[in-house]
């Protein structure tokens, strides 16, 4: 995950395997757990990214719709700003879920068996969520959510020592 | 702050050699330092590579859409113990920037990259205008602190040992630049 997840969910967990990671390349962090997804494929992996960060790198659900393997989940924050930077508005006519079924994921993936959903409330996540955490996928689930929290300041950790951490958590290192 | 990468002058004498390298003896090369994945958008000098690699049952080809998408799956792939690699043309060199210093030199991830340098050839030969993407490819590779060698034919094929020992020991991301299209 990156940018605004990163900062809220160090409150919630601190696991080995979790790589919450600020400096990340800029709307990268699906094409990171792609790569990571392909990798292990034993695990789930799953990806944290806001609905900003996607539109800096939307060719990538294209390669998702391609490659990702059925390990992987993808949850879209869909706030619909800028959240991290001051709420500015994104493009409103902008439908995610429109474009992921568009770039191929709906019934793609590399086991052809890509999914792309909508879940509009946390009732209907905590209902959907053990089911996406077992279900063969890809899966590709735009959350529709909004933040009524202050944001945890930012924290800049030892990145080399983060992306080492997670690979001992994997048993590679 | 990470310390500064030292930077390794490419070889001059590698400019001498037959123009491109082979692409069965690169394949070759590339199978045989490990390498799981090669990740790669196919232009007009590697295409061939591109077509080889997809034939070849033995190593995975992810043909993204942009190359900042390549060094992040690359980076995800080596994190999960792949071992990619990333054929990529200079210009989607310069398109990957955020994504090589913030998945690449920041967290230390020993990316390898085999960068084609459009432009080079064109440059030798005293064809103007000169490819402003020849210009800034040595400039954005010692800006990076990324160590680099030249792969101007075959006889530079072992540079892709010398890249890959590099890279593993320093663990950061270090380069091979191929100058001419590969050959059949």
């Amino acid at each position: 995950m990156t940018m605004t997840t990163t900062l809220q969910w160090p409150l919630v967990s601190q696991h080995e395997l979790d790589f919450d990671f600020l400096a990340f390349g800029m709307g990268h962090a699906g094409d990171f757990g792609l790569g990571l997804a392909l990798a292990r494929p034993e695990r789930k992996t799953i990806v944290l990214k806001g609905d900003g960060g996607l539109l800096m790198s939307l060719g990538s659900l294209v390669t998702m719709g391609r490659y990702a393997p059925g390990n992987l989940l993808v949850l879209l924050m869909e706030n619909r700003v800028y959240e991290m930077v001051g709420a500015q508005a994104l493009p409103p006519r902008a439908d995610f879920t429109a474009l992921a079924r568009a770039a191929g994921i709906e019934g793609g993936g590399a086991t052809g068996k890509g999914k792309v959903e909508r879940i509009t409330t946390i009732e209907a996540f905590k209902i959907e969520l053990p089911r996406l955490l077992t279900e063969e996928g890809p899966h590709f689930v735009v959350l529709a959510i909004s933040n009524k929290e202050p944001l945890p300041p930012v924290r800049h950790t030892d990145h080399a020592g983060r992306i080492r951490k997670l690979r001992k958590g994997l048993g590679v290192e | 702050m990470r310390q500064k990468t030292e930077i390794i002058p490419p070889q001059k004498e590698g400019a001498l050699s037959v123009r491109g390298a082979s692409v069965s003896k690169t394949l070759t090369a590339i199978k045989t330092l490990g390498f799981t994945h090669v990740l790669m958008i196919p232009d007009s000098e590697s295409r061939l590579l591109h077509q080889a690699i997809g034939d070849d049952p033995d190593i995975h080809l992810i043909t993204p859409c942009r190359e900042g998408e390549s060094v992040a799956i690359a980076a995800g792939l080596w994190t999960g113990g792949r071992k990619p690699l990333l054929v990529i043309q200079n210009t989607g060199l310069m398109e990957a920037g955020d994504a090589l210093r913030g998945c690449g030199l920041g967290p230390k991830v020993p990316l390898r990259l085999m960068v084609g340098w459009r432009g080079y050839g064109g440059a030798q030969a005293g064809r103007m205008p000169i490819d402003s993407a020849y210009t800034y490819t040595e400039p954005l590779l010692h800006a990076w602190g990324i160590p680099y060698w030249t792969m101007m034919g075959d006889e530079d094929l072992p540079m892709l040992e010398r890249m890959d020992r590099t890279a593993a020991e320093t663990s950061l991301p270090a380069a091979v630049v191929t100058g001419y299209a590969f050959r059949s």
